[in-house]
């Protein structure tokens, strides 16, 4: 198999984990909850697309934006609010118990065979041929993780509410004080994760067109394990750990002879546990650092 | 700070860490099957009056559910006409139905109960992992033990010992699918076949290992032979390389997740056109892409034709009355549970109305082209899980499945 071929689709998978881990790492940088219940949002915009195939597609993909964006902004004020003084033990099981709540609430309403969708299926037709074999959804998936995690730099960096972001991932009690009003902040955080979630959904969909009750799960497991192992202090750490765990995944599946590709899974977190234990503080963490910028 | 900084190295490193064997516990979770075996048990007395009770320890709530409620629905059907028509030597059927929820633990006392209950049969759900617990208690206590739909030659004494002598599976042993699956490809022609095996089930595996074996004895070429394990990221590199490869056929032996159809719309999306084909487990048409033209060109053999078009109006007739019941099947699968309760009732009868699990397990392992409502059946000590079926050949064309003729294994491939 062509080398360049491996490194396209794997960097092609490395942004759709990348998207996933913004998205976790957002709203771990300013409620320090790791939120196991996004997978749900990716689920939900699956079924969303699922549900809306015979739409317009446009008006498909922005009905699973508005879908992931107003469940992602329910579950903080819901289930997510209440919570944020008590120990992050208690809010960690509260993420449990929204992300099954919301898996047996999938299987009731959609059943355990999934629903097809069809947003998009072109996307998998051939864009370049021969000795490299090229599909728009890889050409469709580069452009979108870089367009979205420029969006997410430039309102981190360039815009006021990005500013008040930053701080109180710094230091939430001190932000505060300085005027940072934490539900805003944190509203936007989850709003934004909704976002990443439907474009993650859009983009599932279009390679994966059956959405089943744990269509989100497994993204979302590994690009946790990519956040913490790139660092899950700092956002641009975190994300290139979603990253190379992606990337991990699609070099290595292509990499192990066929007949082994079943230790996949056991050679990625092999990989995973001597990262941890070389490097505990991430992959990506600059060495010997002490402040944390969080987002 | 630089304290600081350590400590939450070290918390991350320990959360990193759980995180790993969370997800290496579930990845052997899934991956792990009870090896015990079971000892023989007693045998017990029949209880030759009253209702002859079938103890049905089922999932009703996850994800087998979607297997185990058509075959029981189907089941209850034949068990209901069968009761209308005088019952077995005058006794009706009853189904004891009890939910296992796929726990393990539930499993295990949802059948004790059944059993201490007086069940004269016990009925499990469709997968062999997952009905272990359910099938140990009832092969213990003598009990004969039978899946509907169990596709691996693992419902019996290969994997519970001695004891296994009482379990049977209705369902295809791999073995006969995937021979049958090399004889419809042979004859159609096709000469040389790229083969695609999902390795996260013994079924699939075993199909496709079956496939191979016989298509080569056919005279075919394997062309290219590629494994993933579903939802394990890897079905992109495994459809790149499909479609580099110039073969007749694609056979395929997977489940209808998402990697099936992420599988067909890859390599349809790619130019692709060579006929895919696969066994039961990719029956159905709720999985298929909605694009006619990536749903086109594929083949799989089934239990039975679900698009109202089977060629047994036995089998028309029971969809009919599942629709009725608003229990419509989604797979041909369905017909599996009518056929084992026809295959009880067989064996009871021919033991004089005695529901003595061993006088059963013997009758049944001695079935040999036994005629039920989903073609002629047969066992054998080396396979109680069925084999000798007509295959249903269903083509998709356009996105519409359609039944095309039938298909048989002649024997089932051995892999010893």
């Amino acid at each position: 198999m062509n080398v360049l071929q491996t490194l396209i689709d794997g960097v092609a998978l490395g942004a759709v984990y990348a998207l996933v881990a913004v998205g976790l790492a957002l709203i771990f940088g300013v409620m320090r909850l790791i939120n196991f219940a996004h997978g749900e949002l990716i689920t939900a915009g699956g079924y969303t697309l699922a549900l809306a195939s015979a739409w317009p597609k446009a008006a498909a993909i922005a009905l699973t934006v508005v879908v992931c964006v107003v469940l992602a902004w329910a579950m903080e004020r819901i289930a997510f609010r209440r919570l944020r003084n008590v120990a992050p033990a208690t809010t960690l099981v509260a993420t449990f118990a929204v992300a099954f709540t919301l898996q047996a609430v999938w299987l009731i309403a959609f059943g355990p065979q999934g629903e097809s969708a069809d947003v998009l299926s072109g996307l998998n037709q051939t864009a370049v041929s021969g000795e490299l074999s090229i599909r728009w959804i890889t050409i469709v998936m580069l452009i979108t993780g870089g367009l979205l995690l420029a969006g997410t730099i430039l309102l981190l960096n360039r815009t006021t509410i990005g500013l008040q972001m930053r701080a109180a991932a710094t230091d939430f009690r001190a932000a505060r004080l300085l005027g940072v009003r934490a539900d805003t902040v944190i509203s936007v955080a989850f709003v934004i994760a909704g976002v990443m979630a439907a474009a993650v959904a859009v983009l599932l969909t279009v390679q994966r067109p059956l959405v089943t009750p744990t269509f989100g799960l497994q993204v979302t497991i590994l690009a946790l394990v990519g956040v913490v192992v790139g660092g899950m202090d700092r956002l641009w750490t975190a994300t290139l750990g979603g990253f190379a765990i992606g990337f991990a995944t699609s070099v290595l599946g292509e990499a192990l002879p066929s007949d082994q590709r079943v230790f996949l899974p056991s050679a990625v977190f092999l990989l995973v546990i001597v990262v941890l234990l070389l490097r505990p503080g991430g992959l990506f963490a600059p060495r010997g650092a002490g402040g944390v910028e969080r987002v | 700070m630089e304290g600081e900084a350590m400590r939450r190295g070290r918390l991350v490193t320990r959360l990193g860490l759980a995180l790993s064997l969370l997800v290496a516990l579930v990845v052997a979770a899934g991956c792990g099957g009870d090896d015990d075996d079971g000892d023989s048990g007693d045998t017990t007395a029949a209880a030759e009056e009253g209702p002859i009770t079938i103890g049905a320890a089922v999932d009703q709530t996850d994800l087998m559910q979607f297997f185990d409620g058509p075959a029981l629905a189907a089941a209850q059907i034949e068990a209901e006409q069968i009761n209308a028509e005088g019952g077995v030597d005058g006794r009706d059927i009853e189904f004891e139905v009890e939910d296992t929820r796929l726990e393990p633990a539930r499993t295990k006392s949802v059948a004790e109960d059944m059993i201490a209950g007086g069940a004269d049969v016990l009925w499990v759900t469709c997968d062999v992992d997952w009905a272990t617990p359910s099938i140990q208690e009832g092969i213990n206590a003598g009990v004969l033990t039978v899946a509907p739909c169990i596709g691996t030659d693992q419902m019996g004494p290969k994997r519970f010992g001695d004891a296994g002598q009482l379990a049977y599976s209705f369902g295809n042993v791999a073995q006969d699918e995937g021979a049958a699956l090399a004889e419809l490809a042979s004859d159609k022609g096709w000469k040389s076949a790229n083969v695609v095996t999902d390795e996260s089930i013994a079924y699939t595996q075993n199909a496709c290992q079956a496939f191979k074996l016989r298509f080569e004895e056919l005279g075919g070429e394997i062309a290219s032979d590629e494994t993933f394990t579903e939802g394990d990221g890897t079905i992109n590199s495994v459809v790149n390389r499909v479609n580099g490869s110039d073969a007749d056929m694609i056979a395929i032996c997977a489940t209808t997740q998402e990697d099936l159809p992420a599988f067909v719309s890859g390599v349809r999306g790619g130019g692709n056109e060579t006929p895919i084909a696969g066994p039961w487990s990719i029956d159905g048409a709720f999985w298929l892409p909605k694009d006619p033209q990536v749903s086109n060109n594929i083949y799989v053999i089934t239990y039975a034709s679900i698009y109202g078009d089977d060629p047994n109006p036995d089998v028309r007739k029971l969809i009919a009355e599942m629709k009725k019941q608003g229990a419509e099947p989604a797979t041909g699968g369905f017909v599996t549970g009518a056929a084992a309760l026809q295959g009880i009732v067989e064996a009871i009868e021919e033991n004089g109305g005695s529901t003595d699990g061993e006088a059963l397990a013997s009758t049944v392992e001695g079935f040999d082209g036994l005629d039920t409502i989903s073609g002629s059946v047969s066992f054998s000590p080396d396979f109680h899980t069925a084999f000798g079926r007509e295959y249903r050949v269903i083509e998709i064309k356009n996105g519409e499945p359609r039944f095309t003729g039938l298909i048989k294994a002649g024997e089932p491939v051995s892999f010893d």
